[in-house]
This record gives C-alpha cells, structure tokens and sequence, in this order.
C-alpha cells in the first residue's frame, strides 16, 4: 500500500479518497463492528485496511463480490468504474443491480453494506484513462474485460506502480491474476527447530529480514518476504515452473483451464468475441487450445473439458462468482494487512470438477539446466526473474 | 426460461436447472455461512418454480413404499434461533444496523427476497431442537444445508436427515479456514462415523491452586468468583474438574475456600463488600497456598495482595476510576488499574443483584460481567506472576470468540451449494459418480499452491453408532389414546421379531430383560418432543443392527402406536474386526486442543496423502485411513 501524499487532489476522486485518509485513527465504534477480524488480522492491518482506497474495473456478477466483501471488512473507499448499462441477462447474477446503468444501479444497495466506506461510481469507459488515472488508488481490480483490455490497465498501473489484479468467470470456471509488483509482508510464526535465513526461498520469493522475541513463553519470529512479479503480457506467455513438468502424472494434475484460457484471450484478439457454438468457432477454438497446451508441454487436452469449457463461456452464476471473488477479495485484504503470503500469481479455478490451482507464471531463464528442480526450498541462485 | 435465469441454464443444463428450481431445501442457520448460502441458493434459483415430480421422485426410501403426507412444494426454508448483534455485521451481509436485535431468520428472508422476484423463502425463528422439526419435516426436503455454530445441532441435524434419507451438506469456518462436508445415509461417512472434540476442561487445583497461564485465571474468574459471589456454585461448571491428578485433600481445602466466600457473600450491598472479596480471595486464599511450601517446590509462589496496601496512593473514588477505565477495553490495565475496575464491577454487580437479578451468569457481552472477570482474572495473573492482557483480549479467552471474516464465509458457502448442485445431479440420474461427484472440500488460504483441498467421500463407517442403525418412524397418538411402554415392547416383538432387546432414549434406557419396572408408564414420559430418537438394541447372541425409531406426534386421532413402515426385517450387525475404539473408556477424556491450527496441519497430511498415491484404488484407500487420523482434531470448525 502507498502513502497518500501522492494524491491528485484536482480529481473528484483524489478528493474523496484524501477525505478518507485525513479521518482519524480506528474507534470504538468501529473496533466493536470488526470485532471478529480485528481477532484474526490486529488493530494495524485493520487501520491499513479502513485507509486503502480500491478501485474495480467492471461491476458484474464477479465485480459484485469482490465490491461486498472489501466494503464488509472496511476498506477506506472503493470507486466502481463501469460504463455498461444493467440487461435483463444481467439481473439473474448481479443481485445488487436494478435497472439502469449498472454501476449506478448497484451502489446505493452496496453503500448499504457499510456507510463507513466511501462508495463512488465512475460510469465511463475505462479505456479512455491514462496512467495518472490509476495513481489514487492502492490497489486496482479489473474483472471480465478482455486481455488486451487487461494489459492496457496492468500496464497503466505499472508506471504509476500500483499493484494490479485482473479476475473473470465462465460458467463453473475462473481465474485470477496479480501483478503486485514487489510486495513486502511480514509472517509472525512460532519459531520451529529449523533456522530461517535470510535468502531467496523460489524464484520470486525471498526472505528480507528476520527478528525474534518471546510472547507467553513461546519464541516467536518475524520473517520478512518479497515477492515480486510480473505482468500479465508476459505472465501469459510463460511456461509453468519445472517441477509441474516432471513426471507425466504431474501434467495431467495441471488444470486445463490454463491453455484453455489462453486459447480464449487469443480468440477474442482475433475476433474481438467469444467463440459461439457455430461449428467454426468449435473447431478454431480447439486449434488454438491444443496448441496452447502443447506450447505448455502438456498432456493431451481432454475433449470433455473442452467441450464444458466452451459450454460455460459468457455465463455467470453465482456461487463462482462468490467464490472467485471471495478469494481475490481476501487476497487484497491480505496485502493490505501485510500478513500473509500473496497469491502468486495466476490462480485458476474449476468449480465442476472442484479444482483450485495457483501457479507462479513467470518468464524465468534457468542458468544451469536441470538443475532448477522447484523444490520450494532448493533453488535460491540458479535462476533468475525478470522483472520490467 | 426467464433471461435471467440464462447462466444457469447455461452452466447447468436444462434439466439439472429445472430440478433446481423444482427443489426445496432447507437451510439451517442465517449466520456467516447461512446469509451467503442463501444468497447463492435464491440467485441460483433454488425453489423458484412451482413443481410436479417433487412427490414421484421420492416414491421409495430404502425400497420401502412410502406416501410423503404432502407432496414437495418448491422453496427455501431458513431456520435460526438467533437475533442480530453490532459483531455479525462484518461478514453476515444481508443484516444492516438498523436491524440489529431483530431476528436473523426474517430479516435475511426480507433482503434476500430482493434477488429474485420468483423465489419462495420460508423463515422461522425457531430452533431446529423444536417438536415441530420432526422427521417428517425434514423429509419434505431434497437437500439441507447445515449453517451453524454449534457441535450439538450440527449432530442433531445430522441424525435427523439420516432419519429422514435426505443430503445433508454440512459446513464451517474458523478464521481463514473453511470446509465442507456432503453427508447421505448409506452412502458416505455421517458428521458422527468421527469422534469429535469435547470441551476442553481444567484440573480443578490447576484453576484454583497452580495457575500458570491466563487462561487458568480467566476461568478462575468466570467459573468460580463470579457464580460464588453473584451466580448459583451448585453446579460444577464444565470448564472445571475433579481429575486423577488433583490432590484430594487439596480438593476438600478448596471446598472450605469457597464456603467462606459464601458468608462473604452476605455482606453485599455493604460498602465493604468489594473489600471483603479481594482480601479474601486475593490475600488470605493467596497466604494459605503459599503456606504450602512442597507445591511451590518448582514453582514461583504466588505474592498476595491487600486491598488497602493497593489503593494506598491511588486516588479517592476507586469506583468511578474503575468505570473510566473499563471504556478502555484495548489497554492491558496495570494491577492497581485493576483493582480499581475490579471495586467497580463488584459495585454494579451487587446493585444489580440488590435490584432484584438472582442469578448474574457470565455472558461476554454483559459488560458488567466482563469487566470483573477481566479485573478479577488479571489481578490473579499478577499474584501468580503470569503476564496481564486487556479486557478486549480476555473476551475472546473467556466468550471462547472465533474469529470470522465475510471472506471465508463467502468461500465456503459457495463450495456448499455447488456440492448442492452435484448432490442434485446424482438424484436425477446425470451422474455415476458418489452424490455427483461431492467432496469433502477444505479451502487452502495460506497454500501457493492450491486454493482447496478436496477427499473423495469416505463410505460410512460399519460401527458408527449413529448411521449404522436402520431408521424407522414412531407414531403417536396426538391425544386420545395412551400408549404406553408395553404396548411399544409388544409392537416391536411382533413388527420386527425381537426376542431379547433393550429400548434406549436419549435419557438412558428404558426397557431391558431385567427391567421391567417401567413397562406401565405411559410412552408420553419418555418423548417430550416428537423429535426424540428412541433406540432398539438386539441382546440377542447373533445381534441385529440396531432399531432407530424417530418418533412423531400425529395430530390427527390414531389409535394406539403405529410402526412406519409396519414391518422391518433388520440384518446381523458386521462382524467386527477389531476392538471397538470409539466406546466410553474408563479414563479422562484426552483434553482437546484448539481446532483451528490442527485442521490446517490435517488439511496438509491429507493433500499430502492424496498427492503421494497413484491409483484411484489405493487413493480411496488412504483417504479412508487418513480420516480417522485427522478427523478428531479437525473436524469441529465453528462459525459464530
């Protein structure tokens, strides 16, 4: 989380959010209504939380969620940018919505949840903001647009450095992506019989800092990790680490929601839609899968998947998006509690077949070969990340 | 099919929407779980449609013929007990704060309404203990949701839908942690085929004698000041107990103790009351223990305190001082702090006692309560030498406060109504797999890896006492007519061929070869709600299984009792291979630790476990031994 000197206060929307950042430290009044997770995350990430101004791109059934959960658990502000009008399609999923534009139509009963939070609505088209946009806010969450779309706002967010999380859903299927950049955060554990050193712990990950002390008769650490990342152009392009590529069973454990993803970004590059059930689209859809899953060095796509994956495509329905959205939302609290580890950084999830996988997706260039095994403890030296 | 209902149909098929929107379900609990679940269940379409087949689908339970008294109408029923309070809002997102006090079944009915023009909510604000909760009720559902907080109704609603041959999906959280769980008689394991935690409780000369940790003078305070000087002390609090370790003449020391507090007790309202306790308890209890030289051996011996020594230099108005400080609920108070808060809450206690309260029990949102239990437990810590903590932090030691947040709840119940959607598959034939292809899903908050951990549903455990036995139903007579215990003895010779058996409620048993005084009572004294379980046991050499009669008061005129169905042939009980583990031992109960961090160590072994075994045979296989390893310390997940 950034400080809030950086504001541009000319903007309506610096302006709400700098209003929010002059309020005073957590009551108790607001102690007693999060009572519960002050009890999980402490009164500092609380206050960390109650000052982080968010901004979500796209306020859809996914965009509903993750909007209720971060307005719950107390964030300072969250500015809706949506310039879609409400379809009747979309009142199944996104209960918050009533006729009309659909940001404006779901705010009120958002701003419901919790009058502490600062609720604003920005109903223009997000492809017309520049990179000073994007520089008010601690974290940005971009749902359903396109990949193109998605880097445009990833890249944004780069220059102003503002972490960045893009999410979407089909049907049963999601993912989620983050490019936090470098995010610091510090674990507070018992100490156990091994000694943690300061090193790199996996090709993003590395131990900064640790220091002990003793609470009720236990040896508590405090370990201080870095994780860094990378865009999702290039996150896009990367294979997987090494250790899922092993062993053939290991393949066949990776989701093939991943090429199949990817095959859909490439799709609708190229037809700025989402393929159809016509037997074209089927058949263009499949070539571009397959090859995404060879690109991978994958097993053979299951034709079955395939086939539910394209069944699934533009639908929304709630329980995904509860759960898509309910996990992104977590995630943001975690960074801006500084906790807890990060997802890192691409996580898809298939809610038919109950699969959650998270991969660290990054265009990493080994130095030796065969060495870089991804034990997650191992490795620290023989590989290196680049980071723009 | 409406548009909005395009998403589903679209994911799901046309005929899994349809037999969605044809269901009805059932949903216990409108807490943190229970408000997402009903949120994903009303703009799922759940119960949305009036329905047809709803009464043919459920024509055969257990091959025997059965006629539902009414058939299924389609909708969602919502069971709570409990009222809004300022601490649910965080997570429990269909309450706002105007509603707070207000029952969470009806206002949770009235926001989720909103969703979905079409959906048909049902709200009772009752407890699902209730005698209009009985084995016909739950029958009339196609799936339950369980959404609770608590160990004895997740069992109770358990047993009932094994009654009833009805899916339950049963679920909870703690703090980051989540899982879910689908359950159906016959087919995979019950919440019950595992032990499960019991309450953890302290040695009595731990609590009274040797504290050595907070919490020992939390529950000092809680469980035995407070109900000396303020509750009723007759009965023992199940935080407390006489164990193999403590010293009995210790324990008969201890006994004369709290006597003496008792005649203290009569002073109250007297301007030296507050006085009197904190010499006592503080001072002179304190100097007897540390008369006691051999148990302060290897310990630190605890340094009493005087009330005067401690006020000498602090300000006139102790209790005033003590109600400043009691707002100040984040800071650890220093002794003197205290005592002044100590000298408070005795003085509103004791005018509330004075007003007319006979019986001050501790609740951690009683304030008053909570003031003196933190004052109390803390100036003990200081005698003994263990570190003080703020008030805020002793409510969560002393309330046993869960910590909960929207996410996890968010997660969980999204796992559980697409375990609902599987469990729905299987009932329409789409699926071959167990219940759909339901899970016992865990979410994986702190992996890299994995956002949820899955198992394959273990089958039932052969020797669970709860889901082993063959259901049956009881009725009786609503009035007109007076069965009585003979008449049950009678039926269950002729209906189910006993020849030697014993008849057990939930009280103990009623009814062996050598007992026979009870047989002229009437059945009435043995069900006071019609959704006791009443069970048969074959004392017989070759031993059936079991008899559970889940017992239904008919409101109707039925002359005497009447058996559903009317005749049972039960099997033998499996051979058992090896010794029954899960009976009463003689010894202590082990005490049980926190849930929250083993059931994360258990969700490790088991991704483990899953990870290391190749075949799906040998996976099934593990998966099953693995269940009893963790299940007794991760199972128990609480949602407040």
């Amino acid at each position: 989380m950034n400080g809030h000197g950086a504001l541009a206060a000319e903007d309506a929307a610096g302006e709400t959010v700098a209003a929010v950042a002059l309020a005073q430290t957590i009551s108790a009044d607001e102690i007693a209504l999060y009572d519960r997770q002050i009890r999980l995350w402490g009164v500092q990430a609380q206050e960390r939380i109650r000052s982080a101004n968010i901004l979500l791109v796209s306020l859809r059934a996914l965009g509903a969620e993750i909007a209720k959960n971060l307005i719950l658990n107390g964030i300072g502000s969250l500015t809706i940018v949506d310039s879609e009008p409400t379809t009747e399609d979309d009142l199944g999923a996104q209960y918050f919505l009533r006729e009309g534009d659909r940001a404006v139509a779901a705010s009120p009963r958002l701003q419901e949840l919790n009058p502490r939070v600062a609720v604003r609505v920005d109903p223009t088209d997000i492809r017309t903001r520049d990179q000073n946009f994007y520089h008010p806010y601690d974290i940005v969450i971009a749902c359903d647009h396109d990949f193109d779309t998605l880097s445009i706002i990833n890249a944004a967010c780069r220059i102003a450095q503002r972490p960045f999380y893009a999410a979407a859903i089909h049907g049963f299927y999601g993912f989620i992506f983050a490019d936090l950049i470098s995010h610091d955060y510090i674990i507070t554990r018992e100490r156990s019989n091994v000694v943690t050193t300061v090193r790199p712990e996996t090709p993003t990950r590395s131990v900064l800092a640790v220091s002990t002390k003793k609470e009720n008769g236990k040896n508590i650490e405090m370990v201080t990790k870095r994780e860094i990342y990378s865009p999702l152009l290039l996150a896009n392009t990367s294979p997987l680490p090494p250790e899922y590529l092993k062993t053939a069973r290991k393949r066949r454990t990776v989701t093939p929601l991943l090429p199949c993803l990817r095959a859909l970004w490439d799709f609708q590059r190229t037809y700025s839609r989402l393929p159809t059930h016509v037997h074209a689209d089927i058949a263009t859809f499949t070539t571009l899968a397959t090859h995404k899953n060879a690109e991978l060095q994958l097993e053979k796509l299951p034709s079955e998947f395939l086939r539910s994956f394209l069944q699934n495509l533009g639908s929304e329905i709630v329980p995904v998006a509860a759960f898509v959205g309910g996990r992104l939302a977590e995630d943001v609290i975690n960074v801006l509690g500084k906790r807890e580890q990060p997802l890192q950084n691409f996580a898809f999830f298939d809610g038919d077949g109950f699969v959650g996988q998270i991969y660290a997706l990054h265009p990493i260039f080994p130095e030796t070969d065969g060495n870089a095994n991804g034990e997650s403890d191992g490795i620290g030296g023989t590989v290196s990340v680049m980071v723009l | 099919m409406q548009r909005r209902d395009r998403g589903i149909a679209q994911s799901l098929g046309l005929p899994l929407t349809k037999c969605v929107k044809e269901s009805r379900v059932l949903l216990v609990g409108a807490g943190g779980i229970g408000c997402e679940v009903l949120k994903n269940l009303v703009c799922s379409g759940f119960g949305s449609l009036p329905g047809v087949y709803g009464a043919e689908r459920r024509a055969s339970i257990d091959g025997v013929e059965h006629v539902p008294v009414s058939s299924k109408k389609p909708g969602i029923v919502v069971v709570d007990l409990d009222t809004i309070d300022l601490s649910n809002l965080n997570r429990q997102f269909l309450f706002r704060k105007q509603h707070i006090k207000k029952p969470k079944a009806f206002v949770a009915k009235e926001t989720a309404s909103q969703f979905n023009p079409s959906v048909n909510i049902e709200a009772h604000h009752a407890s699902i203990f209730d005698s209009q909760y009985d084995v016909e009720f739950f029958e009339s559902f196609d799936l339950v949701f369980n959404a609770l907080d608590n160990l004895a109704a997740r069992r109770h609603v358990n047993r009932m839908c094994l009654a009833a041959n009805v899916p339950l999906v049963e679920s909870g959280t703690t703090g980051f942690n989540g899982q879910v769980q689908a359950i159906k008689k016959g087919v995979t394991e019950c919440y019950d085929c595992n032990p499960k935690p019991v309450q953890k409780s302290f040695p009595i000369c731990t609590i009274r004698s040797t504290p050595s940790q907070p919490i020992h003078c939390i529950v000092w305070a809680k469980s035995y000041l407070l109900p000396e000087l303020f509750g009723t002390s007759e009965e023992e609090s199940a935080d407390v107990a006489v164990t193999e370790g403590d010293n009995a003449e210790e324990v008969a020391k201890l006994k004369e103790e709290a006597e003496a507090l008792k005649n203290i007790r009569l002073m109250m309202g007297k301007s030296e009351f507050a006085q009197h306790v904190f010499d006592k308890v503080f001072h002179d209890d304190i100097e007897r223990l540390r008369s006691m030289t051999e148990m302060w051996q290897s310990r630190r011996p605890p340094q009493s305190l005087s009330f005067d020594g401690l006020k000498a230099d602090a300000e006139d108005d102790l209790v005033k001082r003590g109600q400043a400080l009691s707002i100040q609920d984040q800071a650890v108070w220093d002794v003197k702090d205290d005592l002044a808060v100590f000298a408070y809450s005795v003085d509103v206690l004791s005018n509330r006692c004075q007003a007319g309260e006979t019986v001050i029990e501790f609740d951690k949102d009683d304030k008053d309560t909570l003031d003196f239990v933190a004052a109390a437990a803390n100036i003990r810590s200081h005698v003994f030498g263990i570190p003080l903590h703020s008030e805020w932090e002793i409510k969560q030691m002393a309330g046993n406060i869960i910590p909960a947040i929207a996410t996890s709840n968010a997660l969980t119940a999204s796992l559980c109504v697409m375990e609902g959607f599987k469990i729905m598959r299987s009932q329409i034939g789409s699926s071959t797999e167990t219940l759909g292809g339901s899970k016992m899903v865990f979410l994986n908050s702190r992996s890299t890896e994995r956002l949820i951990t899955t198992q394959s549903l273990a089958a039932p455990v052969p020797e669970c006492p709860v889901c082993s036995p063959i259901y049956a139903k009881l009725a009786l007579p609503g009035d007109g007519g007076e069965p009585i215990l003979q008449d049950l003895v009678d039926m269950l010779r002729e209906k189910v061929g006993y020849e030697e058996f014993s008849i057990t409620t939930e009280a103990g048993i009623i009814y062996d070869p050598d007992l026979e005084d009870n047989l002229e009572k009437p059945m009435k004294d043995y069900i006071t709600h019609g959704n006791k379980f009443i069970t048969v046991t074959d004392e017989g050499d070759e031993g059936k299984v079991d008899l559970v009669l889940s017992t239904i008061v008919r409101s109707e005129a039925q002359s005497g009792l009447q058996l559903l169905p009317d005749n049972i042939t039960l099997p033998l009980k499996p051979k058992k291979a090896v010794p029954d583990t899960n009976g009463h031992a003689a010894g202590t109960p082990e005490p049980v630790v926190a849930s929250a961090a083993n059931s994360s160590a258990g969700a490790k072994r088991k991704r483990e476990a899953e990870d290391e075994v190749e075949s799906a045979k040998k996976r099934a296989k593990a998966g099953k031994q693995e269940v009893h390893v963790v299940d007794d310390d991760g199972a128990i997940l609480l949602d407040d």
